[in-house]
Order: C-alpha cells, then structure tokens, then sequence
C-alpha cells in the first residue's frame, strides 16, 4: 500500500514539469522546423514532377510517340469508316466521328491528359503518404 | 462536423488534446504547434531526468515532436497525447544513448556503486525529483524514467533498452529504494527547518 502511493507519487512528479523559461522559443523552433520540412517537400516533389514531365515529354518526342499516335489515329478513322458502311453499326461510328474530330489530336490530348492525370495522383500519393 | 472543426479552429489554444490531433492529421500545422506548446516541457523534462545533457534533451525533444507529427496517423487516441509524444522521446534518447555505448559505462559505475540502505516513505511526500534522481546510477535512472516517467512496463523497458527483464527489475527496484531513501532525508530536513524557524 506504503509502496503503491509512493509509486504513484513517483509518476505524479514526473508527470510535473518544471516551466522552461525559454518554452516559447523551443515551441517557435519546433513549429520552424516543421514549416521548413514541409517547403522541402514540396518543392522536392515539385522539382521531381517537373523533371519527370520533360523527360518524359522528350522521350515521347525521341521515340515518336506522336507520329505513331497519328498513324493510329488514321489507322482508326479508316476502321470507322468501314465500319460505317455496316447499317448496324452506323449509329456508333457517327457518334465517333461527328465534327470530325476523331483524329491523331484527340488521341494526343487524351494521352496527355491521362499523364498529367496520373502525374497529379502519384504527387497526391506522394504528399499524403 | 464542419462546425465543431470551424470551432476547434478558432480556439485552438482551449482545444482539447484529442481534437488538436484530429486537426494535425489533416496537415493543421497551428494545431500540432499547440500541441507542442502544451507538452514541450514534459518532454524536455523527461529527457532531462534520464540523464540527457540540456542541449541533448531538447534535440532530441524537437526530433521526437517532429517524428510524432510525422507518425501522427498511429495515435489511436487510446492514452493521453503527452504520454505517447514521452514514450517516442524516450525511444529516441535510448537510441542515441545505446549509440554513444554509455551503457557499457553505466554498468561499470552500477559495479562500482554497490547497495544503498532502503528508507520509508513519510506520509507527506515533497521530493524535488530532479536532485533526487542525480544520486541515482545512470542505469536505475534510466529505468526509473522509463517505467514511471514515460510510462513503459519492466518488460517494454526490458526490451527497449535490450536489457535482460530481471535486470530492468533490479534497476528499478533499487531505484525506488534509493529515491524513497533520499525523500525521507529531505522530507526530515524540511521538517528540522520548519521547527526551527517556527
């Protein structure tokens, strides 16, 4: 009994701390460090999502990515085309086709809007895990 | 919900522990910087009374909040906020003081040391802790900061200072011995002082 209040005496004076006069400051270098682990993070992501959109733009770019992106696309408006011709089919292919707008472009823009898409999530990730 | 977080924003510094940590999951950095301003001094304490060097005890103090911040997803919320950030702050001493092969040294001066005569506590207990804890080994201060200081079991410090369980136990147990030992000196020197000024 003797032994249990004084243990719990014990943790009740470990539990008092005494005030530190310089407590704001430590708080204030705390928060500082906090604040700048942060802005390194930020721009370390930032600074990797730059350079990997580049080198990944530029790979594309070297390996023709656009040119084939074309060629499928003509590949594609042929295929409709055909396609066209079968009555059942017609109601779909019109849908594609209409305003003439199922070239190599819309391909392009989709291709990159899925990359920038997937590039905002992997910072996303990045950030939050 | 909206409101009750609108709320806790406005008033952080009345703001309950749990729900500042709510607010710092979020990424609320105000709310852990409050947080931080509340148990600072525990913390820094803490270190002290293990055997941390004050600029030591605060490093390590600002890693542990900066870690506790970083890790602040695993707060379940099951104790209090302060005990937790403690327990992470004693990790991370223990860390650099197992690094620093103090411990080695420690048991060396534990050998030299010996036993001490045992005392009991007096019914009105006034300790000043930290003077009391200087006349302990490092590795009984050690043991007795982590097990009543940062709230970790003989077996958790056992295991946390890599350290046979029965020995964690002896540390501790001539530790206490000790503190209550010096307590009884000081409880009977304020009484003589009281007498006679009285």
């Amino acid at each position: 009994m003797v032994e249990r209040s004084f243990e719990a005496e014990l943790e009740s004076l470990f539990a008092r701390a005494p005030p530190f006069a310089d407590a704001d400051l430590f708080t204030a270098r705390v928060t500082g460090r906090l604040d700048r682990g942060w802005a390194w993070r930020r721009l370390i992501i930032g600074t990797l999502g730059l350079a990997g959109g580049l080198i990944g733009g530029l790979e594309m770019l070297r390996a023709g990515v656009f040119v084939r992106f074309d060629a499928f696309g003509l590949a594609g408006k042929l295929v409709l085309e055909d396609m066209s011709r079968l009555p059942a089919a017609r109601g779909l292919s019109e849908l594609l086709t209409s305003g003439n707008t199922f070239d190599g472009r819309l391909l392009w823009m989709s291709g990159t809007m899925a990359l920038l898409a997937a590039g905002l999530l992997v910072t996303r990730g990045l950030r939050e895990f | 919900m909206a409101q009750a977080l609108a709320h806790v924003l406005a008033h952080r510094a009345s703001a309950h522990d749990l729900d500042l940590v709510a607010l710092a999951m979020t990424g609320d950095r105000g709310a852990f910087g409050e947080l931080v301003r509340r148990h600072a001094s525990g913390v820094r304490a803490l270190l002290r009374r293990m055997g941390a060097d004050p600029a030591t005890a605060d490093d390590i103090a600002q890693d542990a909040f900066l870690t506790a911040y970083e890790e602040i997803a695993e707060f379940r919320g099951e104790g209090a906020f302060s005990a937790w950030v403690r327990r992470i702050a004693a990790r991370l001493y223990l860390r650099r003081w197992r690094k620093e092969a103090r411990q080695a040294l420690a048991l060396q001066e534990d050998a030299e040391l010996g036993e001490t005569s045992t005392g009991t506590p007096g019914p009105d207990i006034r300790l000043d802790l930290d003077e009391a804890l200087k006349t302990l080994t490092p590795s009984e201060r050690m043991c007795v900061s982590l097990c009543y200081g940062a709230g970790l079991s003989h077996a958790e410090a056992a295991l946390a200072l890599n350290t046979p369980l029965g020995t964690v136990k002896s540390h501790v147990k001539r530790g206490l011995d000790r503190l209550r030992a010096r307590m009884v000196a000081q409880t009977a020197d304020a009484d003589e002082e009281r007498t006679s000024h009285g």
